[in-house]
């Protein structure tokens, strides 16, 4: 039986209220042809009791990354959310708001959002961020779409941008589906052999409208070559550089080094990994590009008798004022997952970032170097800089790896032939602040013995 | 006031942390990409930063704060279990990119999904990818385009779509690459059956609508407005902002629509956070399902290896459609919204059709009830409703235009005073066709007593002058803000001592 219905069992008084005799009158409008005449194909309504079980039976039989030993990442990332995070979220005045379209009863959300714009302008050194885009894909897609608008009329190489061969395909595909209709043409910047970009490649990109590069990037690789590329490409390519947003206690802020436009995935600060989504992507960019960009901003004003408040603002670039003219569809964006992230960042502070950083590149480092005395695999790009990933090449295909590290317990990490398919050997291997010495030493174990089954 | 950016405790490490496997001294990275400055974040104990943010959220509306009739948002209550169930190590602690066999019992329940919003949308098969109702829109088109593509329909480039649609409409359709043929409605909101026949033709690939429409009104007209899309060769799309209304009475699938996307945060309760997250699946007709993103949940019978992992004797694999567009986001959706969503729609089961049913007879009765006490308060002279109508759907249009001409009072003023009242302000100056509009959906979950308080209150506002009003919200943490000034001294970030 339902009970989530207030005015059930008072539906006669209602109707005759309202002079009619059924709720069926309230359907007349519906003409015949179109009645769904027959119930639902579903079954029975539950109790919550019902529903607890059935929820804790059929998510319990997933294997959970905590069940396990896991190294599986690219992209996603297992860290540590404090629990003040997960129990103020709830509170009903953010969680059951509605975007703040009467800024006088939701300064709550408003301001937090404007201190998250704070918060991740300050991560990324760029002025400009707005309050979410969906995930990193649709950030990056959409970065690149706003890079066309605002550069393409001057553009030497029209409707082309360029995109680093290691973006994943799935990543890719993203961007495809969201450039087609603008009839954006994206080629490919090449990496060398050894994992870093290639700078003579990016000379070509120069007067085309956009360079997209990941940092780290996709292998985990920490490429200094970056800090050349805005000055290879020049002021009228945009210059797009994704990261990972831990990794920014450490690493230079892309802003800092020449990007236009910033993006990532926000997930690793604030939120868990949740198979996926809801997740938030990071936006940032100069002012250049501040009324193209998509999204909703925040910004500082003042009410009626000048005291601080907040709103919403150049809305005139969205889709419910400008319609088919706006700058991207988005509505509905990852705001409360953004708040997550706002608290997080809140309770890190600067040095407290520098310390995760430091947390998740010293297990990759240590990984590294106990993986490296293992014969018969070798660490793709040993001697580059890895943030916290790195790939590993081993004797037999990644496949088979995978399925012998499971049965001991661990989840070892990504089978790169997913996204390069002429790499059936490789495995990406991922090290967060949850990865402990002696997880490593597991894998290290693991590792060994499966080569020594594989060699033999 | 309490400001984050006013925290400055001591330099430290923030929470403590575990110790690093190596010391920072024994981490390598190139020397032009060492983080100089690190963000000029602030410094907050776990206590401060508490009532921080407790602080902040009572400067905010939620549902759970009181009655948040905002049009076309379908602000339901939000079921709490739901939020306990997606927290489960197994859907939180979970990674796109595990093989199938670790997640049998999150693919069932994306399998369980597909078919549920299948069967009440009248189609033949779902993705869950889109995380929000305009990406879904988006999805649609994308897939129609392949469509088109794939049967050699180059020429279909036009989307027609009613002025009175939702903005996310035409952005969708024009991010696709479509042209946009914007049509005027008819004086209640409905479609035009002759302006629709003037503008069909050989290059319409498609026409986007909801039903029933921003106005709240059924389109009676509707299967003769898929027949005339139809029988140019075009396809109907249903925007689902307002399934609502019509779960198990109707179906988009019985209207001739191909396609449809849900807005799993209105129908199906998925809490708006805000502003988000949302999650926007679409469904399709079987022409259109080889087009769709993929991957998809597909099921065969366990085989015996299996029977340990399998849930309920069934296998569930990832499946990619034949022809698909790819991927609109990276991984699989929002899933934490999709979890919330599958335990919703199974404490309802086969009786969500109740859940429409009830979100209708609170909008006719509110409709009733604010008319009602007005005539009694003497007020009814300064609205009329947005459309003639017997009955409305799950939403209902009024008109302050007669209050606006004669005593200056407008929408804005009302919904300022609405604030005030302690409510939240319904849906202001959408749809454009109706003047001074105010749009109020009510949903299934308030009671009578809360609906006929309202009404009360609603003729209580009216009555207060128009000065006091012009000067509302007086109640409410600030008072009315300053938009212009926000966009001229644009200020995005703290400031610092810039």
């Amino acid at each position: 039986m339902v009970d989530q219905l207030p005015n059930l069992g008072r539906e006669k008084e209602m109707l005759q209220e309202m002079g009619f005799d059924s709720i069926d009158a309230l359907f007349a409008d519906v003409p015949m042809g179109v009645r769904m005449n027959e119930d639902l194909p579903l079954p029975d309504a539950q109790s919550e009791e019902e529903l607890l079980a059935d929820a804790k039976r059929l998510l319990g039989s997933n294997v959970a990354l905590g069940d396990k030993v896991s190294f599986l990442g690219a992209g996603l990332y297992r860290n540590f959310v404090p629990s003040c995070v997960f129990q103020l979220i709830t509170r009903g005045e953010f969680l059951t708001s509605y975007t703040p379209y009467q800024p006088e009863v939701s300064q709550g959300m408003l301001q937090a959002m404007w201190e998250f714009q704070s918060l991740i302008s300050e991560l990324i050194a760029m002025p400009v961020t707005n309050l979410s885009l969906y995930d990193g894909s649709t950030a990056a897609a959409e970065a690149i779409t706003c890079a066309v608008r605002v550069h393409n009329r001057k553009a030497e190489q029209k409707n082309t941008v360029y995109i680093s061969e290691l973006t994943p395909p799935d990543r890719c595909s993203v961007i495809h589906n969201y450039c087609q209709g603008a009839g954006i043409e994206i080629k490919k910047l090449r990496h060398h052999e050894n994992g870093l970009i290639n700078l003579d490649d990016v000379a070509n990109a120069a007067g085309s409208c956009a360079v997209y590069v990941e940092q780290p990037n996709p292998l985990g690789i920490i490429d200094g070559g970056y800090t050349a590329l805005k000055e290879i490409i020049g002021e009228h390519t945009a210059l797009i550089v994704a990261i990972q947003p831990i990794s920014l206690g450490l690493v230079e802020a892309p802003g800092n080094y020449g990007a236009d436009i910033v993006v990532g995935e926000g997930q690793p600060l604030g939120s868990p990994i949740t198979a996926g989504g809801p997740i938030y992507g990071i936006f940032g960019c100069t002012k250049a590009y501040l009324r193209l960009m998509p999204g909703r901003i925040v910004g500082r004003s003042i009410d009626v008798d000048g005291k601080e408040a907040y709103c919403l603002t150049l809305s005139t670039r969205e889709q419910h004022i400008r319609r088919h003219r706006a700058t991207s569809n988005i509505c509905t964006n990852e705001t409360l997952i953004a708040l997550m992230g706002a608290m997080h960042m809140s309770l890190l502070g600067p040095e407290g970032l520098e310390e995760l950083a430091i947390r998740n590149m010293a297990a990759c480092t240590y990984a590294k170097q106990k993986l490296a005395s293992i014969p018969g695999l070798s660490i793709v790009h040993e001697d580059q800089s890895h943030f916290n990933e790195f790939a590993i090449e081993v004797p037999d295909t990644g496949k088979n790896c995978l399925t012998y590290l499971e049965e001991k317990g661990i989840i070892g990490g990504f089978d790169l032939s997913w996204w390069y398919p002429d790499q059936p050997n490789r495995l990406l291997l991922t090290f967060t602040d949850q990865t402990s010495g002696e997880d490593i030493e597991h894998l290290a174990i693991g590792l060994e013995s499966w080569v020594n089954e594989v060699v033999a | 006031m309490s400001h984050l950016f006013d925290h400055h405790g001591a330099p430290g490490k923030g929470y403590a942390q575990p110790k690093p496997l190596l010391a920072g001294s024994e981490l390598s990275l190139p020397d032009n990409l060492v983080r100089k400055n690190l963000p000029r974040w602030p410094r907050l104990s776990e206590p401060e930063m508490v009532r921080h943010y407790t602080w902040l959220s009572k400067r905010n509306f939620g549902i759970d704060t009181g009655f948040y009739p905002l049009g076309s948002c379908t602000m339901k209550h939000n079921p709490r279990v739901n939020e306990v169930i997606a927290q489960l190590p197994g859907i939180a602690d979970i990674h796109p990119h595990q093989p199938e066999h670790q997640i049998q019992g999150l693919l069932s329940i994306y399998y369980e999904m597909q078919e549920m919003l299948s069967v009440c949308a009248g189609m033949d098969a779902v993705t869950l990818q889109p995380v929000a109702g305009a990406q879904g829109e988006f999805t649609a088109v994308r897939c129609f385009q392949e469509y088109f593509r794939h049967r050699g329909e180059h020429q279909r480039t036009k989307v027609i779509v009613p002025d009175s649609a939702h903005g996310t409409n035409p952005a969708s359709a024009a991010m696709a690459g479509f042209e946009i043929i914007e049509i005027p409605s008819k004086v209640d909101g409905r479609i035009d059956l002759e302006a629709l026949r003037a503008v069909v033709g050989d290059d319409t690939a498609a026409m986007m609508i909801t039903n029933p429409n921003t106005l709240g009104l059924f389109e009676h007209d509707i299967a003769e407005a898929s027949e005339l899309v139809h029988g140019v060769g075009g396809l109907m799309y249903y925007d689902g902002a307002n399934f609502n209304a019509i779960l198990g009475r109707t179906s988009p699938g019985l209207m001739g629509f191909d396609a449809v996307h849900y807005n799993l945060h209105k129908t199906f309760s998925q809490p708006h956070g805000g502003g988000g997250p949302g999650s926007g699946p679409i469904g399709v007709k079987e022409h259109l399902a080889p087009f769709l993103p993929t991957p998809i949940v597909s099921r065969r019978e366990a085989n015996e290896s299996e029977q340990e992992q399998a849930v309920d004797e069934f296998w569930y694999t990832w499946h990619e459609p034949e022809h698909t567009i790819g991927k609109v986001q990276q991984w699989h959706g929002n899933a934490g919204a999709i979890i919330r969503c599958w335990a919703y729609y199974r404490r309802y089961g086969k009786e969500l059709r109740t859940m429409s049913e009830h979100a209708v007879l609170n909008a006719n009765y509110l409709r009733h009830a604010i008319h009602r006490e007005a005539k009694s308060a003497g007020v009814d002279h300064m609205f009329v409703d947005g459309a003639e109508t017997v009955v409305a759907k799950h939403e209902f249009t009024l008109s302050l235009g007669p209050a606006k001409e004669t005593l200056g009072i407008s929408a804005m003023d009302v919904a300022k005073g609405l604030l005030d009242m302690g409510y939240m302000a319904p849906t202001v100056y959408f749809p454009l066709v109706v003047p001074e509009c105010m749009m109020i959906e009510p949903t299934e979950t308030e009671s009578k007593d809360t609906l006929d308080t309202f009404a009360e209150d609603f003729a209580k506002v009216l009555q207060v002058d128009a000065e006091t009003l012009h000067n509302a919200p007086i109640t409410t943490p600030v008072r009315r803000v300053d938009e212009v000034y926000a966009a001229r001294n644009l200020c995005l970030h703290h400031p610092f001592d810039e």
